[in-house]
Protein backbone atom coordinates (compact mmCIF):
# COMPACT_ATOMS: atom_id res chain seq x y z
CA UNK A 1 0.00 0.00 0.00
CA UNK A 2 0.97 3.59 -0.53
CA UNK A 3 0.68 6.61 1.75
CA UNK A 4 1.63 10.18 0.97
CA UNK A 5 2.19 12.94 3.53
CA UNK A 6 4.26 15.93 4.60
CA UNK A 7 7.05 15.15 7.05
CA UNK A 8 10.30 16.37 8.57
CA UNK A 9 13.77 15.07 7.93
CA UNK A 10 16.40 15.48 10.63
CA UNK A 11 20.06 14.98 9.84
CA UNK A 12 22.55 14.84 12.67
CA UNK A 13 26.24 15.19 11.85
CA UNK A 14 29.01 14.18 14.24
CA UNK A 15 32.09 11.95 14.44
CA UNK A 16 32.29 8.20 14.60
CA UNK A 17 34.49 8.49 17.66
CA UNK A 18 31.84 10.35 19.69
CA UNK A 19 30.59 8.36 22.64
CA UNK A 20 27.72 8.52 25.09
CA UNK A 21 28.25 6.60 28.32
CA UNK A 22 30.90 4.47 26.68
CA UNK A 23 28.70 3.52 23.74
CA UNK A 24 29.08 4.93 20.22
CA UNK A 25 26.82 7.97 19.95
CA UNK A 26 25.21 6.82 16.71
CA UNK A 27 24.15 3.53 18.29
CA UNK A 28 22.76 5.37 21.30
CA UNK A 29 20.71 7.73 19.11
CA UNK A 30 19.34 4.88 16.96
CA UNK A 31 18.34 3.03 20.16
CA UNK A 32 16.66 6.18 21.46
CA UNK A 33 14.76 6.61 18.18
CA UNK A 34 13.53 3.06 18.41
CA UNK A 35 12.49 3.56 22.02
CA UNK A 36 10.55 6.69 21.10
CA UNK A 37 8.85 4.86 18.25
CA UNK A 38 10.31 6.91 15.39
CA UNK A 39 9.44 5.50 11.98
CA UNK A 40 13.06 4.70 11.19
CA UNK A 41 16.64 5.86 11.46
CA UNK A 42 19.69 5.27 9.30
CA UNK A 43 23.36 5.95 9.95
CA UNK A 44 25.78 6.78 7.14
CA UNK A 45 29.55 6.94 7.36
CA UNK A 46 31.31 9.58 5.30
CA UNK A 47 34.71 8.90 3.83
CA UNK A 48 36.19 12.32 4.54
CA UNK A 49 35.16 15.63 6.00
CA UNK A 50 35.66 18.24 8.64
CA UNK A 51 33.41 20.01 11.06
CA UNK A 52 33.26 22.86 13.54
CA UNK A 53 36.52 21.75 15.12
CA UNK A 54 38.12 21.87 11.64
CA UNK A 55 39.80 18.59 12.43
CA UNK A 56 39.86 16.43 9.30
CA UNK A 57 37.94 13.22 9.79
CA UNK A 58 38.71 10.32 7.59
CA UNK A 59 38.66 6.59 7.89
CA UNK A 60 41.60 4.88 6.34
CA UNK A 61 42.44 1.22 6.20
CA UNK A 62 45.99 2.03 7.10
CA UNK A 63 45.39 3.88 10.30
CA UNK A 64 42.18 2.12 11.36
CA UNK A 65 41.04 5.55 12.38
CA UNK A 66 37.62 5.42 13.91
CA UNK A 67 36.73 9.04 13.52
CA UNK A 68 34.98 9.22 10.18
CA UNK A 69 32.13 11.70 9.80
CA UNK A 70 28.76 10.20 10.68
CA UNK A 71 25.37 11.34 9.42
CA UNK A 72 22.24 10.02 11.05
CA UNK A 73 18.92 10.56 9.29
CA UNK A 74 15.45 10.32 10.80
CA UNK A 75 12.29 10.97 8.78
CA UNK A 76 8.89 11.17 10.45
CA UNK A 77 5.83 13.36 10.90
CA UNK A 78 6.47 16.73 12.51
CA UNK A 79 4.85 15.83 15.85
CA UNK A 80 7.05 12.73 16.17
CA UNK A 81 10.21 14.66 15.35
CA UNK A 82 9.25 17.25 18.02
CA UNK A 83 9.45 14.44 20.58
CA UNK A 84 12.97 13.52 19.49
CA UNK A 85 14.55 16.98 19.53
CA UNK A 86 14.81 17.45 23.36
CA UNK A 87 16.63 14.11 23.59
CA UNK A 88 19.05 15.12 20.85
CA UNK A 89 19.77 18.35 22.72
CA UNK A 90 20.99 16.27 25.65
CA UNK A 91 22.76 13.53 23.71
CA UNK A 92 24.64 15.47 21.03
CA UNK A 93 27.34 17.47 22.75
CA UNK A 94 29.23 18.52 19.67
CA UNK A 95 27.64 18.29 16.26
CA UNK A 96 25.17 19.73 13.84
CA UNK A 97 21.47 19.06 13.48
CA UNK A 98 19.76 20.08 10.24
CA UNK A 99 16.03 19.84 9.64
CA UNK A 100 14.03 20.13 6.47
CA UNK A 101 10.45 19.80 5.35
CA UNK A 102 9.92 16.90 2.99
CA UNK A 103 7.18 15.23 1.06
CA UNK A 104 7.02 11.51 1.75
CA UNK A 105 5.66 8.58 -0.22
CA UNK A 106 5.70 5.42 1.81
CA UNK A 107 5.28 1.93 0.38
CA UNK A 108 4.55 -0.97 2.69
CA UNK A 109 3.60 -4.58 2.25
CA UNK A 110 1.30 -4.72 5.28
CA UNK A 111 -1.93 -2.72 5.45
CA UNK A 112 -2.61 -3.49 9.13
CA UNK A 113 -2.98 -0.56 11.57
CA UNK A 114 -2.41 1.96 8.83
CA UNK A 115 -3.09 5.59 9.77
CA UNK A 116 -6.42 6.99 8.58
CA UNK A 117 -4.67 9.62 6.49
CA UNK A 118 -4.12 8.28 2.99
CA UNK B 1 43.35 34.56 -24.63
CA UNK B 2 46.48 35.68 -26.44
CA UNK B 3 46.26 37.63 -29.67
CA UNK B 4 48.84 37.98 -32.42
CA UNK B 5 51.56 40.60 -31.87
CA UNK B 6 54.07 41.40 -29.14
CA UNK B 7 54.29 38.94 -26.28
CA UNK B 8 56.78 37.59 -23.78
CA UNK B 9 58.36 34.17 -23.79
CA UNK B 10 59.11 32.92 -20.33
CA UNK B 11 61.55 30.07 -19.69
CA UNK B 12 62.43 28.45 -16.40
CA UNK B 13 65.40 26.08 -16.17
CA UNK B 14 65.26 23.43 -13.50
CA UNK B 15 66.71 20.13 -12.55
CA UNK B 16 64.35 17.20 -12.78
CA UNK B 17 65.02 16.11 -9.22
CA UNK B 18 64.24 19.46 -7.61
CA UNK B 19 61.34 19.51 -5.20
CA UNK B 20 59.06 22.17 -3.84
CA UNK B 21 57.27 21.15 -0.62
CA UNK B 22 57.83 17.51 -1.46
CA UNK B 23 56.41 17.56 -5.01
CA UNK B 24 58.48 17.96 -8.18
CA UNK B 25 59.06 21.66 -8.80
CA UNK B 26 57.98 21.47 -12.41
CA UNK B 27 54.59 20.12 -11.42
CA UNK B 28 54.00 22.84 -8.81
CA UNK B 29 54.94 25.45 -11.40
CA UNK B 30 52.68 23.88 -14.02
CA UNK B 31 49.76 23.78 -11.57
CA UNK B 32 50.37 27.39 -10.63
CA UNK B 33 50.37 28.46 -14.29
CA UNK B 34 47.23 26.46 -14.97
CA UNK B 35 45.24 27.87 -12.03
CA UNK B 36 46.38 31.41 -12.85
CA UNK B 37 44.95 31.11 -16.34
CA UNK B 38 48.12 31.07 -18.43
CA UNK B 39 47.10 30.19 -21.98
CA UNK B 40 49.50 27.27 -22.29
CA UNK B 41 52.79 25.90 -20.96
CA UNK B 42 55.17 23.11 -21.92
CA UNK B 43 57.72 21.18 -19.90
CA UNK B 44 60.69 20.05 -21.96
CA UNK B 45 63.12 17.43 -20.80
CA UNK B 46 66.76 17.80 -21.76
CA UNK B 47 68.88 14.76 -22.49
CA UNK B 48 72.11 16.23 -21.14
CA UNK B 49 73.37 19.46 -19.69
CA UNK B 50 75.09 21.24 -16.83
CA UNK B 51 74.18 24.15 -14.65
CA UNK B 52 75.56 26.53 -12.06
CA UNK B 53 77.11 23.74 -10.01
CA UNK B 54 78.99 22.45 -13.10
CA UNK B 55 77.89 18.88 -12.70
CA UNK B 56 77.28 17.12 -15.97
CA UNK B 57 73.81 15.55 -16.03
CA UNK B 58 73.19 12.98 -18.70
CA UNK B 59 70.91 10.04 -19.31
CA UNK B 60 72.66 6.82 -19.96
CA UNK B 61 71.64 3.28 -19.40
CA UNK B 62 74.50 2.65 -17.04
CA UNK B 63 73.81 5.55 -14.72
CA UNK B 64 70.18 6.49 -14.58
CA UNK B 65 70.09 10.14 -13.74
CA UNK B 66 67.10 11.82 -12.18
CA UNK B 67 68.75 15.21 -12.39
CA UNK B 68 68.27 15.85 -16.07
CA UNK B 69 67.66 19.45 -17.08
CA UNK B 70 64.05 20.56 -17.44
CA UNK B 71 62.75 23.66 -19.12
CA UNK B 72 59.28 25.09 -18.67
CA UNK B 73 58.15 27.45 -21.38
CA UNK B 74 55.12 29.62 -21.81
CA UNK B 75 54.14 32.66 -23.81
CA UNK B 76 52.00 35.38 -22.32
CA UNK B 77 51.35 39.11 -22.44
CA UNK B 78 53.82 41.42 -20.65
CA UNK B 79 51.26 42.31 -17.95
CA UNK B 80 50.55 38.69 -17.17
CA UNK B 81 54.25 37.86 -17.00
CA UNK B 82 54.88 40.74 -14.59
CA UNK B 83 51.99 39.57 -12.47
CA UNK B 84 53.32 36.02 -12.19
CA UNK B 85 57.05 36.73 -11.98
CA UNK B 86 57.34 37.10 -8.21
CA UNK B 87 55.70 33.81 -7.38
CA UNK B 88 57.56 32.00 -10.17
CA UNK B 89 60.90 33.24 -8.83
CA UNK B 90 59.99 31.75 -5.49
CA UNK B 91 58.83 28.45 -7.01
CA UNK B 92 61.89 28.08 -9.25
CA UNK B 93 64.23 28.14 -6.23
CA UNK B 94 67.79 27.90 -7.47
CA UNK B 95 66.68 27.55 -11.10
CA UNK B 96 67.26 30.15 -13.78
CA UNK B 97 64.51 32.26 -15.32
CA UNK B 98 64.75 33.91 -18.70
CA UNK B 99 62.26 36.30 -20.29
CA UNK B 100 62.49 37.41 -23.88
CA UNK B 101 60.38 39.49 -26.17
CA UNK B 102 58.77 37.60 -28.93
CA UNK B 103 56.24 38.13 -31.67
CA UNK B 104 53.24 35.93 -31.79
CA UNK B 105 52.48 35.19 -35.44
CA UNK B 106 49.43 33.04 -34.86
CA UNK B 107 47.82 32.38 -31.51
CA UNK B 108 46.56 28.89 -30.76
CA UNK B 109 42.83 28.32 -30.98
CA UNK B 110 40.76 26.35 -28.49
CA UNK B 111 40.37 23.11 -30.39
CA UNK B 112 36.80 22.40 -29.42
CA UNK B 113 34.40 25.27 -28.95
CA UNK B 114 31.84 24.73 -26.18
CA UNK B 115 28.93 22.69 -27.51
CA UNK B 116 26.00 25.03 -28.03
CA UNK B 117 23.27 22.36 -27.88
CA UNK B 118 22.88 20.72 -24.51
CA UNK B 119 20.34 18.16 -23.38
CA UNK B 120 17.66 19.75 -21.19
CA UNK B 121 19.03 18.49 -17.89
CA UNK B 122 22.46 19.93 -18.55
CA UNK B 123 21.17 23.48 -18.15
CA UNK B 124 19.71 23.09 -14.71
CA UNK B 125 20.05 25.81 -12.18
CA UNK B 126 18.02 27.37 -9.40
CA UNK B 127 15.05 25.60 -7.89
CA UNK B 128 14.96 21.85 -8.19
CA UNK B 129 13.92 18.79 -6.22
CA UNK B 130 15.93 16.16 -4.48
CA UNK B 131 14.44 12.70 -4.42
CA UNK B 132 15.71 10.19 -1.89
CA UNK B 133 14.55 6.58 -2.05
CA UNK B 134 15.06 4.37 1.02
CA UNK B 135 15.06 0.62 0.39
CA UNK B 136 16.88 -2.45 1.68
CA UNK B 137 20.07 -3.81 0.22
CA UNK B 138 18.49 -7.25 -0.24
CA UNK B 139 15.42 -5.95 -2.11
CA UNK B 140 15.27 -7.26 -5.64
CA UNK B 141 13.48 -6.33 -8.78
CA UNK B 142 13.21 -9.09 -11.35
CA UNK B 143 16.68 -10.63 -11.50
CA UNK B 144 18.77 -7.85 -10.00
CA UNK B 145 19.18 -5.77 -6.85
CA UNK B 146 16.46 -3.13 -6.66
CA UNK B 147 18.93 -0.27 -6.19
CA UNK B 148 20.66 -1.36 -9.35
CA UNK B 149 17.40 -1.53 -11.30
CA UNK B 150 16.39 1.92 -10.02
CA UNK B 151 19.68 3.46 -11.14
CA UNK B 152 19.27 1.94 -14.59
CA UNK B 153 15.67 3.12 -14.75
CA UNK B 154 16.67 6.67 -13.82
CA UNK B 155 19.41 6.66 -16.37
CA UNK B 156 17.02 5.46 -19.06
CA UNK B 157 14.62 8.25 -18.05
CA UNK B 158 17.30 10.89 -18.37
CA UNK B 159 17.38 11.83 -14.68
CA UNK B 160 20.42 14.07 -14.29
CA UNK B 161 22.28 11.84 -11.84
CA UNK B 162 21.87 9.49 -8.96
CA UNK B 163 24.08 8.19 -6.15
CA UNK B 164 23.55 5.11 -4.02
CA UNK B 165 24.52 5.20 -0.33
CA UNK B 166 24.70 2.29 2.07
CA UNK B 167 23.77 2.87 5.70
CA UNK B 168 25.96 1.32 8.38
CA UNK B 169 23.24 0.99 11.00
CA UNK B 170 19.51 1.54 11.09
CA UNK B 171 15.99 0.26 11.33
CA UNK B 172 12.77 0.79 9.44
CA UNK B 173 9.15 -0.16 9.45
CA UNK B 174 9.82 -3.69 10.77
CA UNK B 175 11.77 -2.42 13.82
CA UNK B 176 14.57 -4.81 12.95
CA UNK B 177 18.07 -3.46 13.49
CA UNK B 178 20.36 -3.68 10.45
CA UNK B 179 24.09 -3.26 10.83
CA UNK B 180 27.22 -3.76 8.76
CA UNK B 181 29.12 -5.29 11.69
CA UNK B 182 30.55 -8.73 10.91
CA UNK B 183 28.87 -10.56 13.76
CA UNK B 184 25.50 -8.94 13.34
CA UNK B 185 22.44 -11.01 12.47
CA UNK B 186 21.13 -8.98 9.56
CA UNK B 187 23.36 -7.65 6.84
CA UNK B 188 20.44 -6.23 4.91
CA UNK B 189 21.65 -2.66 5.28
CA UNK B 190 19.63 0.38 4.44
CA UNK B 191 20.20 1.74 0.94
CA UNK B 192 19.50 5.33 0.00
CA UNK B 193 19.41 6.61 -3.56
CA UNK B 194 19.67 10.34 -3.98
CA UNK B 195 18.82 12.11 -7.23
CA UNK B 196 18.47 15.78 -8.10
CA UNK B 197 16.47 17.03 -11.08
CA UNK B 198 13.54 19.28 -11.96
CA UNK B 199 10.25 18.61 -10.22
CA UNK B 200 8.51 17.63 -13.49
CA UNK B 201 11.11 15.04 -14.40
CA UNK B 202 11.07 13.47 -10.96
CA UNK B 203 7.26 13.43 -10.82
CA UNK B 204 7.17 11.72 -14.21
CA UNK B 205 9.48 9.09 -12.80
CA UNK B 206 7.34 8.41 -9.71
CA UNK B 207 4.86 5.98 -11.38
CA UNK B 208 7.84 3.79 -12.19
CA UNK B 209 8.95 3.91 -8.56
CA UNK B 210 5.40 2.86 -7.66
CA UNK B 211 5.81 -0.25 -9.75
CA UNK B 212 9.32 -1.13 -8.69
CA UNK B 213 9.38 -0.37 -4.96
CA UNK B 214 7.21 -2.74 -2.99
CA UNK B 215 8.35 -1.54 0.39
CA UNK B 216 10.27 1.62 1.10
CA UNK B 217 10.16 5.35 1.45
CA UNK B 218 10.42 8.09 -1.15
CA UNK B 219 11.23 11.57 0.10
CA UNK B 220 11.07 14.74 -1.94
CA UNK B 221 12.55 18.04 -0.83
CA UNK B 222 13.29 21.44 -2.33
CA UNK B 223 16.87 22.22 -3.26
CA UNK B 224 18.70 25.07 -4.94
CA UNK B 225 21.18 24.05 -7.58
CA UNK B 226 24.23 26.24 -7.27
CA UNK B 227 26.38 24.66 -9.93
CA UNK B 228 25.91 21.87 -12.40
CA UNK B 229 28.64 21.45 -14.93
CA UNK B 230 29.96 18.58 -16.89
CA UNK B 231 32.76 17.73 -19.24
CA UNK B 232 31.70 16.96 -22.78
CA UNK B 233 32.54 13.45 -23.86
CA UNK B 234 34.07 12.84 -27.26
CA UNK B 235 31.84 9.89 -28.02
CA UNK B 236 28.16 9.54 -27.26
CA UNK B 237 27.56 7.15 -24.41
CA UNK B 238 25.93 3.96 -25.62
CA UNK B 239 22.43 3.35 -24.30
CA UNK B 240 22.15 1.13 -21.25
CA UNK B 241 22.04 -2.48 -22.50
CA UNK B 242 19.23 -3.45 -20.17
CA UNK B 243 16.12 -1.89 -21.64
CA UNK B 244 14.03 -3.86 -19.20
CA UNK B 245 14.53 -1.20 -16.56
CA UNK B 246 12.49 1.32 -18.51
CA UNK B 247 9.31 -0.80 -18.65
Amino acid sequence: MKEQYQARMVRIHFGEGDKLQGKPLHEAIVAKCMELGMAGATVYRGIEGYGASTRIHHSSHWTFSKDAPIMLTVIDREEEIEKLIPHLDVMVEEGLIAMSRVEVIRYSRTSANAPAQA
Amino acid sequence: MLSAGKAMKFSIYLSEGSKHHGVPTYSSILDFLFYRGVSGATVLKGIAGFGADHHMHAASIVEISDNLPLKIEFIESREKVNELLGKLEELAGTGMIEVQETTLAKPAKISKPKAPVLPAHLKMEGKAKMMRIYIGEADRWKDKPLYNALVEAMRANDIAGVTVYRGILGYGAHRRMHSDKTLHLSHDCSIMLSAVDTEEKLRLFLPLVDQMVEEGLVVLSDVDIIKYSYRALDVDMPESPSGSASV
